[in-house]
């Protein structure tokens, strides 16, 4: 009886199309189709199915979801869960195992301050990588440096990595010879 | 009596509620027993039984096969079994079941048939 008061349920053979509104936690087995407003969480199960467009506060999704969905808190999409349309939240969970097709729009994402310092530490390594190409040093401060490049230009960080095992098999083929001129 | 038999009987098979804030404007269509404690407008139309609890506020046309109304319905309901109205519920609208029970403080306006084989006929 408690379970009852403030929860609705859309039990699995029920279809609601048109628009649904409401201000409780929302269960759905079943289908609905249309549009879904919420004032709090809506929970599709693995049975359910939502061709709709959705707004709630948090929305979790184990069935199935078609439409966009704008929430003003969270968005998960559990292991079993499969959605196709655009996702407006602050909070997106996605978890392994999950398929999903859309956009994921989280608001503002504070992403100019990290580029930019990227962009300056990139120009601060190459010159210390090219002097450095025929000295020993060179090796340790490889590593870090291409990482950083390989995000944005591929092909100028795959060229510079290559160049520094030269030396190595310069020395080798030194040695080779050395042993040759012995016998 | 009345109130007990409701809580136990129908709740164990009912899978859906449609909970008192909640406002439907559309078509729902199933199965299974349908409990409506909120506001539903359009079309209801199920194979099993339809519960309008006492906060519940329809505007829809009404095809079941039980129906039991302690709420409110503006709208024609059709059961081919039972159509109940409890006591302080207000419905208008025509009902047409073979079977129909209005209860002492029900409020209602409408026609009521009861013999749908007839008409049917005629």
């Amino acid at each position: 009886m408690a379970t009852l008061d403030g929860s609705t349920i859309i039990g699995e053979s029920i279809l609601i199309s048109g628009s649904l509104a409401g201000d409780e936690d929302l269960t759905v087995r079943g289908r609905v189709e249309g549009t879904l407003t919420l004032t709090r969480t809506l929970v599709v199960e693995p049975t359910g199915m939502v061709k709709a467009e959705v707004q709630v506060k948090n929305c979790v999704i184990a069935g199935v979801v078609v439409g966009n969905v704008t929430a003003s808190e969270s968005v998960e999409i559990t292991r079993e869960g499969r959605m196709v349309g655009d996702i407006a939240a602050p909070r997106v969970i996605i978890v392994d195992g999950a398929s999903f097709r859309g956009r994921i729009d989280m608001g503002e994402v504070d992403v100019g301050g990290e580029r930019s310092a990227r962009e300056e530490g990139r120009p601060m390594a190459r010159p210390v990588a090219r002097p450095s190409l025929p000295s020993r040093p060179a090796p340790a401060v490889k590593p870090a440096e291409p990482r950083k490049v390989e995000e944005k230009s591929a092909a100028p960080a795959l060229a510079r990595p290559a160049v520094p095992p030269a030396p190595v098999a310069m020395g080798s083929v030194k040695r080779k010879v050395l042993v040759k001129t012995k016998k | 009596m009345a109130g007990i038999e409701k809580a136990s009987a129908p709740r164990s098979g009912a899978h859906t509620v449609i909970g008192s804030s909640i406002v439907i404007d559309g078509e729902i269509s199933g199965d299974e027993d349908l409990v409506i404690q909120g506001t539903v407008k359009g079309r209801i139309s199920l194979k099993e039984s339809l519960y309008v609890e006492s906060s519940g506020v329809i505007e829809a046309d009404i095809e079941t096969a039980n129906v039991e109304v302690s709420g409110q319905v503006t709208g024609n309901i059709a059961a081919s079994d039972k159509v109940e109205l409890k006591a302080d519920c207000k419905v208008v609208g025509d009902i047409r079941a073979p079977r129909i029970l209005i209860a002492d403080g029900a409020v209602f306006k409408g026609n009521v048939d009861m013999d749908v084989k007839a008409t049917k006929g005629k």
